[in-house]
Order: structure tokens, then sequence, then C-alpha cells
């Protein structure tokens, strides 16, 4: 009975109360160490230990704790400042950290320094979608802010030379990285608008800079760069890195691209495509032509037959083929064309000039109509004498009246 | 002319020549003009070479460019 005085703890009782003293005291906690025997389990855990020179922790972060903020890749022997609580593994006994959030030291420092300015200023409302504006079409000016020595300006001029070389290109050179960049890029931007108010107006601007690490781009998400591309004129497009990687500057500018070459691609017409439209319209006032002389050539026949006579009606009919003939032609020589201005329209206009019915009357032939009668006079018999006659002529009309009839 | 201006030239004609009641005249003028349109765009989609210049601001407001060589 002597031993009653102490209370005799079951193991499950003591590892409950340990728990629970352990996690009302120290709460929520931060807690910095280096990672090492990193395990990632099947179910998507991460077991690991936190140590500093001396003493170690077992932690554990669970999936379901996952956030966008502890996404960050973890690796065995990086530093990391871990955020979670205390507790006991009941079952073992054993004392762990359950992390909610583990950030690389240094690179999380950056990312919450991000999330801070991105949360303001999309409070502020500079990210609104309102305020993005459509890129121009045929950019005749195209601004650059990027380093005169990176890939991102080779990418870009190359995707410019092949789809739109009648662009002019102006290069603001700016740092693209480290501390320099935070103040040289803004101020590229504004150097770019100064000339684009003074000197010649920039259409475009693109500001950026090829793949890097995340602090290579940090400076892309600098406060002064977000606010003065929102106070741009000119509308920009932010082309930072690589695909995955986001800036402040992404998310300010009119128009986020992937990569520098997305950006160019973007930003320009590409002229095989416009070539391509001008052969579609060039073909299709072809064959608004055609249908218009296809018309024509049925009035000719038709009029030409009841002009004149044989050989002049002949004529009619030869100049008709050669009419048509060059007509046959002009798909190709609209092709042609587009290569040097042989003028085939010329021809053909040429060709319609000499078919117009009038011509023969002003070779001397003439239209002879029976007064009160619409067709012209082609049969002797069907007149006799004392009928009066109407005869145009190329300048002017004769009235006569028939004296005799000689039919064959 | 901007190749931009010529391009919507162009879409002005091709669209005038669809009219029904064209005379034929009216319509080989606009052809002529198309046609003329369309390739001095293609020739200048053909020929133009990028220009691309280094912007250097000796004082603030007074610019200088200076040709960008890539190679």
């Amino acid at each position: 009975m002597q031993t009653t005085e102490h209370h005799v703890y079951s193991i499950t009782e003591l590892n409950r109360a340990a728990r629970s003293r352990l996690e009302s005291e120290f709460g929520d906690v931060w807690v910095k160490g280096e990672i090492s025997e990193l395990k990632r389990a099947a179910s998507g855990h991460i077991y690991f230990t936190l140590k500093d020179e001396e003493c170690e922790l077992s932690a554990v972060r669970f999936r379901s704790r996952t956030s966008v903020l502890s996404a960050v890749a973890v690796e065995a022997g990086m530093t990391a400042l871990a955020f979670g609580r205390l507790t006991v593994y009941e079952p073992r006994g054993r004392y762990q950290f359950v992390a909610s959030l583990i950030q690389p030291v240094g690179a999380g420092a950056l990312q919450m320094a991000f999330e801070r300015l991105k949360a303001k200023l999309q409070q502020e409302g500079l990210f609104d979608a309102d305020r993005k504006r459509p890129l121009p079409r045929f950019p005749a000016r195209i601004g650059l802010v990027t380093s005169p020595i990176g890939a991102a300006i080779r990418d870009i001029v190359s995707v410019l030379e092949r789809r739109w070389p009648l662009a002019e290109v102006l290069l603001f050179p700016s740092a693209v990285q480290g501390d320099r960049a935070l103040d040289e890029l803004p101020d590229a931007v504004e150097r770019a608008v100064r000339f684009s108010e003074s000197v010649r107006p920039l259409d475009l601007l693109i500001v950026g800079r090829g793949g890097g690490s995340a602090e290579d781009l940090a400076a892309f998400n600098g406060e002064r760069l977000a606010r003065t591309i929102a106070d741009c004129p000119i509308p920009v497009v932010a082309a930072v890195g690589h695909e995955i990687d986001f800036s402040i500057c992404d998310f300010v500018a009119d128009h986020r691209a992937a990569t520098p070459t997305a950006a160019a691609e973007v930003a320009s017409p590409d002229r095989i495509e416009i070539a391509a439209g001008l052969a579609a319209s060039v073909a299709a006032m072809d064959r608004r032509l055609r249908a218009l002389h296809e018309a024509l050539s049925t009035e000719l026949r038709v009029r030409g037959s009841t002009l004149v006579d044989r050989s002049p009606a002949r004529s009619i009919e030869t100049l008709a083929q050669r009419l048509d003939h060059q007509l046959s032609s002009l798909p190709r020589a609209a092709a042609r064309i587009l290569r040097d201005r042989a003028s085939t329209a010329a021809h053909l206009e040429e060709v319609l000039r000499l078919s117009d019915p009038r011509l023969p009357l002003e070779r001397g032939y003439s239209l002879t109509y029976v007064e009160g009668s619409d067709r012209p006079l082609r049969d002797a018999s069907s007149v006799a004498a004392g009928q009066r006659l109407e005869t145009h002529v190329a300048r002017g009309r004769v009235r006569s009246v028939v004296e005799e009839v000689d039919s064959e | 002319m901007k190749v931009e201006e010529s391009l919507k030239k162009l879409e002005e004609i091709t669209g005038k020549l669809e009219r029904a009641d064209l005379p034929l005249e009216e319509a080989i003028a606009l052809f002529d003009e198309g046609l003329t349109l369309a390739a001095s765009i293609k020739g200048a989609l053909d020929e133009a070479r990028l220009r691309v210049d280094r912007v250097i601001e000796k004082a603030r407001g007074a610019f200088d460019l200076e040709p960008l060589d890539l190679d």
C-alpha cells in the first residue's frame, strides 16, 4: 500500500500526458536546422531529421499539410526554417516535430517577401484584368528592357527577324540580376517612356530575361519595377525566366509570356501568315473578275453577233477568245505578279478595251435599225421600199428612206 | 504607306470588288490597284531587315542610337 501515494501511469496515459503538456507548452513554433535523413513515404508524407551542431529532432511533414508556400522542394542537406508544433507520437513514445511549412533559408525569406508584395499590389488593383491593354497587331517599334548580352535579347531578335523584320527594335539596356537590377530595370523602363514621348513612339515594351535561379530572377519581383510597369503608358509584355517562373512583373504587365521567345511571338505578326492572306485576297479578286468577265463575254457574243457582218463578228470572237485565254492564265499570273509587278491587269484592261463593241463603228462599220425596231437590221429582205431607217455610226445617227431592196 | 495601312486598303478593295452592281471599268481599276498593293506589301515583307539599336540617354531626354551587333 505504500506505493499508492505515487500514481502509476500506464504507458498510454503517460505518453498522452506528455503529448498534451508538450503541445500546450510550446504551441506553434518556428525552428531552424539542417535537414537530414529525409524519407519520402509513398503516402506523400515526408519524414526527416532537423539538426544543428549538437542535437537532432525527428520531424514529419504530412501530405495534407502541404500548402503553396511549403511546396518548395525539400532536400537533405539544406538549411530550413520549419513551422509547426512539437508533439509526441504516442504509439512509439517518440517526441517529434510536425511541420506544416518548410522553407529553405534564404529562398524562404525571398518567397515570403514575394507573397507579401504580391498580396499588397493585388489589393491595390494593379493586377486587375481591366487594366490589361491589348497589344498592337503590327508594332512598328518595339522597346526591349533587358541585358544587351543575355540569351533573352538573342532569342527575341531571332524571332522578330523571322516573323516581323519590319519592326525597329530599341534596346534599353539594364542589369537583369543582383541588387543593381532592382533600380536599373525600372530606370530603363522610365527611359523607354521618355524616349517614346520625346523621340519616336514605342508601340510595345518587352521587359525580361532568360532563365536562372530564384535569386537571379528576384530583381523582377521588385516593388519599384512593378509600379513603374503599372504606370507605363506603353503596353508591356513581361518575359521572365522559363514557363514555371512567375514574377511580380508578370502579374502587373499587360501580358505575361512564358519565355523571351514567347514574348517576341506574342508581340509580332507572322509575315508568312500575312503573305498567305495576300494570296487569298488576290485569288478572291481574281475569282470576282472572272465572274464579271463571264457576264461580259455573254453580252459580247450577243451584241457582237448583232452588231456587224461576218468578218468583224469573227474578229470580235477572236477578241473574246483572247480575253478567255488571258483570264485563264490569271491565277498563275497573279502568283507571278506577287513576285514581280508584271501588270496582267493592264493587259487585261487593254484586251477589254479592244473588245468594246463600239470599236467596229470607229473603224467605219455601222448599225442600222428599221424605224421602231430595237434589233439591228441583218437581212435586206426584212425591209421594203419606203420604210424609214436609222443608222448608228461612230458619231451620230443618220435617218434615211429605203428606195430599193436587193435581197440575196 | 505602312504595311498596316496597305493591308487595310487591300481589304477595302476586295470588299468593294464584291459589290454586286460594280461596273466593269471600276472592277478592273480596283483589281489593278489591289494587285499593285499586294505586290508592294509582299515586297515590303520580303525585303525588310530588322533594325536593332541600343538607346543611350546622354542627358535626360537626349538620346543616341547605336546599332547593336549581336554577333
